[in-house]
């Protein structure tokens, strides 16, 4: 049996732990026994985005001592994965812990990546009954070039239909403190998102990553609409998952 | 040119609610930006003409002083003189004396950017000597008295009505009409009696050749090449980081260049210069300057993280696909170079303290280094400019930031490395945040930030984290504490 | 220290950075056309440009000249001189068929030669030095017999080019204008359908500077 360490990233931790739950739920159901560091915080990515290069170093060296030895990570946030595996290497260039870093980026993998390259399965018995459409977050596409693998998970789930998304790729206007600090640009991205959502006709919008996933949700909340955004690891885990 | 980079925001508040310009704005990714992947899958393989152009911009980065010597050795045997300015006021200098000595009243004038950076025009304008931009777009953003909306359609916002009445203002068309074609035909007749007439045509560069010391020019509408052929005197003006080491890599970098612009295969006229005029031809100019103007590039040069910046061939694709730029256009960017092209290179050449939105505009989406010709990682290169401006550092004029922001991420960055504190941290949030949350959804913070909670939610932070009910899932599996 | 040297100084003295490794030239699917397919790509392309092609054989191309003046109703035009246009003796033709014919040998001052090419004719002829199948473009060495203004300011320039000067693609050409060691001239023009702009509206015309139209007469001569 296969052994995965999960990185649950502060956000899904704080705000949205039903993702990492579901996450969970999954890899037990494929009989992956799961580890969780309880002493993991979060892997610098917000004092990176915002100029503070060495606080997030502090976080990487965290990360890395914690981390180091496990054989493979698993995360249900691309762009955390992104973070170690862009920017670790070059945060800890001049330190010790390089090959270290170097050496984890190659074991942590984003969740559909897990499931569909390593363990090579696309079905995992998942049931949803409507339209689906699938948003390409930034760091998962453009970042980690994961694109493939959720959208033949999707194709599996029983009963799911998956609807094209219009502009699919773009960035739906999150991007961490950006969505404060420009929040007139921002609206409009996610407007932008939300309107190619509806015009989709899909019942469910479907992300791997949750700075979307609360971007595009605390919109529609706000705008009081029915339909909603689910992360992958949601609809694949079942409808007990799918809140907050 | 006024620079206005600390006013992004208040122009880009405004640029946002401008209909017209948003209905081209909103056109560029669907149309434009698709047009060039269509015009890319005439490669046989799009990623390897894609590695090769950025291999090609990074070995002319690689090698930027050999080539430059080697350049300006093979022009001046070709018969150019190649001249260096070492920032704006040489160059304005040095342009100004030439045409000057030359008894030129006008000039006319293709697009270049470098022009623009060193405010070339204004210069001349003072000097008494009328600088004319032929580029169409550049020639109604220079009457509007505009920085260009785009860098390929400088003033492709402009409403047909406003430049309608420009025109009949100027006296540049007597009828009365608002078809584009019609107002492009106008300019084409006021244009074409100064490209007959000029003594001095002034011209940016693309491209320059080090193997041959060959110019090159890449254009559409035929007015650089009039700007080459009709007057006595040309002079060109270019960048260090204009130079490309072989005719063989600048004609793949046009490959590149010309799907990327404009998703054409190549663009109507490519122009390769080599020297003046020989003796025996009939036009052309008989003396050719080359003026190569280093404003700030060779410091840009000297730190290995901002030399990437000179990789850019000055495509516009990055605009065209940026998220942001097409909301706000090219106004709020304040100067010469928008989009993600300008964002990275305005903060290196005006400082870090004067264009802080500019880095910090970004959501990190990736799409401008997925396509980017010339191989920039301009998302990577806005966080290197944050964390300049966070340490303040000198040589980029770095600003520091409020002292509110450093104290929360010098707390942060203690939290994150305990795992105590970060826990306390998320409890005494919890608590704190709680008179404002309702079913599960936080509608505001109070003062905290205000723009998030505009038009959105957030959840409250959970009754039960991840972490609480890993560890109740696990007491209940294992039955024991 | 003079500005030069301090750029140079500069530049020099910065930290080196290596390369990207270089992957080849992507091999482009012309290279791989026999003749007759090449010519047929190459008048696909300038189609899609709207470029308007005549396909004949040399001894049609000054009746398909004629015919083209007539039925576009110009009247005045100018040919360079270069080998290829020079072949058709094209003054004796214009003599014949009633055509006001100014070659560009016949003047000697810039300033006449730009009253008659901005002013006097309505188009201007001139033979290609090489024709890319690559993108429909036509690439011309600017010499005494060939001026710039020519196939420039006339509202109409017509081309003329022969089948043995078609290649597959740019590199070929650049090779040959400057790297056989001969003279390199001293502008190259690659010409790719008329003229062209969109920068107002974002509405595409053809004619913005130079020639709004392009005209191709392709002819065998091998």
């Amino acid at each position: 049996m296969s052994k995965v360490s999960l990185f649950i990233p502060c956000l899904v931790d704080m705000f949205a732990p039903s993702i990492g739950m579901a996450t969970v739920a999954i890899l037990e159901r494929l009989g992956v026994e799961t580890v969780y560091h309880d002493e993991q915080t979060c892997c610098g990515q917000p004092a990176l985005n915002a100029g503070y290069g060495n606080y997030a170093l502090e976080a990487a060296r965290r990360f890395i001592s914690i981390f180091g030895d496990d054989e493979v990570i698993v995360s249900p946030a691309g762009s955390c994965v992104y973070m170690i595996k862009r920017y670790y290497p070059e945060l800890l260039e001049d330190d010790p812990l390089y090959p270290m870093a170097v050496d984890l980026s190659s074991r942590v993998y984003e969740l559909s990546q897990y499931l569909v390259d390593v363990l090579d399965i696309t079905d995992v018995g998942a049931q949803y009954e409507g339209k689906v459409a699938y948003h390409e977050s930034c760091h998962i596409l453009r970042g980690l070039g994961i694109s493939r693998q959720p959208k033949v998970l999707l194709s599996k789930v029983k009963g799911t239909e998956i609807v094209p998304l219009f502009a699919a790729e773009m960035c739906c206007g999150f991007g961490g403190e950006f969505a404060d600090r420009y929040h007139y640009i921002s609206e409009e991205m996610v407007k932008d998102k939300v309107n190619n959502f509806q015009a989709s006709g899909a019942d469910v919008l479907i992300t791997c990553e949750p700075g979307c996933y609360l971007n595009l949700n605390g919109f529609l909340h706000r705008q009081q609409e029915n339909k909603k955004v689910l992360h992958l690891a949601q609809l694949l885990a079942g409808p007990e998952f799918q809140g907050l | 040119m006024k620079i206005r980079t600390e006013e992004f925001n208040s122009i880009a508040k405004k640029e946002i609610n401008n209909a017209y310009a948003r209905a081209f704005l909103g056109l560029l990714p669907p149309i434009i930006a698709m047009r060039r992947v269509q015009v890319m899958s005439s490669f046989p393989n799009p990623d390897q003409a894609l590695k090769l152009s950025r291999a090609i911009r990074s070995e002319s980065i690689a090698r930027l002083p050999d080539l430059l010597e080697e350049f300006e050795q093979k022009a001046t045997k070709s018969g150019a003189k190649v001249l260096w300015a070492k920032d704006a006021q040489e160059a304005r200098k040095l342009v100004l004396s030439l045409i000057r000595d030359r008894g030129a009243t006008f000039v006319t004038k293709g697009k270049s950017m470098v022009t623009e950076e060193i405010g070339l025009n204004e210069a001349l304008e003072q000097a008494q000597i009328e600088p004319i931009e032929t580029d169409l777009g550049e020639f109604i953003a220079q009457q509007l008295n505009r920085p260009p909306f785009h860098i390929v359609g400088p003033a492709i916002n402009v409403p047909v009505e406003e430049i309608r009445d420009l025109f009949l203002r100027e006296g540049i068309m007597k009828e009365d009409t608002t078809d584009p074609v019609q107002l492009g035909y106008a300019a084409r007749i006021y244009l074409r009696d100064k490209f007959h007439h000029i003594k001095v045509g002034l011209t940016g560069v693309n491209m320059a050749v080090a193997e041959t010391g060959t110019i090159i020019n890449v254009e559409n509408e035929g007015n650089i090449r009039f700007n080459k052929s009709s007057p006595i005197t040309q002079i060109s003006i270019m960048t260090p980081e204009k130079v490309v080491p072989s005719l063989r890599d600048a004609m793949h970098i046009i490959r590149l260049l010309c799907r990327s612009c404009t998703g054409q295969k190549i663009s109507a006229y490519v122009t390769l210069d080599t020297g003046p005029k020989k003796a025996g031809e009939i036009d052309g100019p008989e003396e050719l300057y080359i003026i190569i103007v280093d404003n700030g590039r060779s410091e840009i040069y000297a730190n290995p993280r901002t030399r990437e910046v000179l990789r850019c061939i000055r495509c516009g694709a990055c605009l065209n696909t940026c998220p942001v730029y097409t909301k706000i256009g090219g106004y709020p960017y304040g100067w010469a170079y928008s989009g993600p092209m300008g964002q990275i290179l305005n903060p290196l050449l005006l400082g870090l303290d004067r264009t802080q939105d500019l880095y910090r505009a970004c959501t990190q989406c990736g799409t401008c280094r997925d396509i980017c010709p010339g191989g920039i990682d301009h998302p990577a290169l806005f966080l290197y400019y944050r964390s300049c401006d966070v340490e303040g550092n000198e040589k980029l004029a770095g600003k520091k930031r409020p002292r509110s922001e450093r104290i929360s991420f010098s707390l942060w960055g203690l939290a994150v490395k305990n795992k105590l504190l970060w826990n306390t941290a998320l409890r005494l949030g919890r608590f704190l945040t709680k008179k404002y949350s309702s079913d599960g959804w936080l509608t505001n913070l109070g003062r905290l930030f205000p723009g998030w909670f505009k038009e959105r939610d957030f959840p409250s932070i959970s009754d039960s984290t991840f972490r609480e009910r890993w560890k109740e899932m696990r007491k209940g599996k294992y039955g024991h504490p | 220290m003079d500005t030069r040297k301090e750029i140079i100084n500069r530049l020099r003295s910065a930290p080196r950075s290596s390369s990207e490794p270089r992957p080849d030239v992507p091999p482009l699917p012309e290279l791989a056309l026999g003749r007759s397919e090449l010519i047929q790509k190459l008048m696909d392309e300038l189609t899609k440009l709207e470029v308007s092609c005549h396909r004949v054989v040399r001894e049609e191309v000054r009746e398909k000249l004629a015919e083209i003046l007539v039925g576009e109703g110009i009247t005045k035009v100018i040919v360079s001189n270069d080998r290829i246009v020079s072949a058709f003796d094209l003054s004796a033709w214009g003599k014949e068929r009633g055509f006001m014919v100014y070659r560009s040998s016949d003047f000697n001052d810039r300033d006449t030669l730009k009253r008659v090419v901005f002013e006097e004719v309505e188009a201007g002829v001139t033979g290609v030095d090489f024709a890319v199948a690559e993108s429909g473009t036509l690439g011309i060495i600017h010499d005494h017999n060939q001026p710039r203004l020519v196939s420039l300011a006339p509202v109409t320039h017509i081309a003329l080019v022969p089948t043995s000067k078609v290649v597959p693609i740019y590199e070929q050409v650049v090779d040959e204008v400057f790297l056989k060691g001969g003279n390199i001239p001293s502008q190259f023009t690659f010409i790719t359908g008329p003229s062209m702009t969109a920068d107002i509206k974002a509405t595409p015309f053809k004619g913005m500077h130079g020639p709004r139209r392009l005209i191709a007469i392709i002819y065998d001569d091998d």
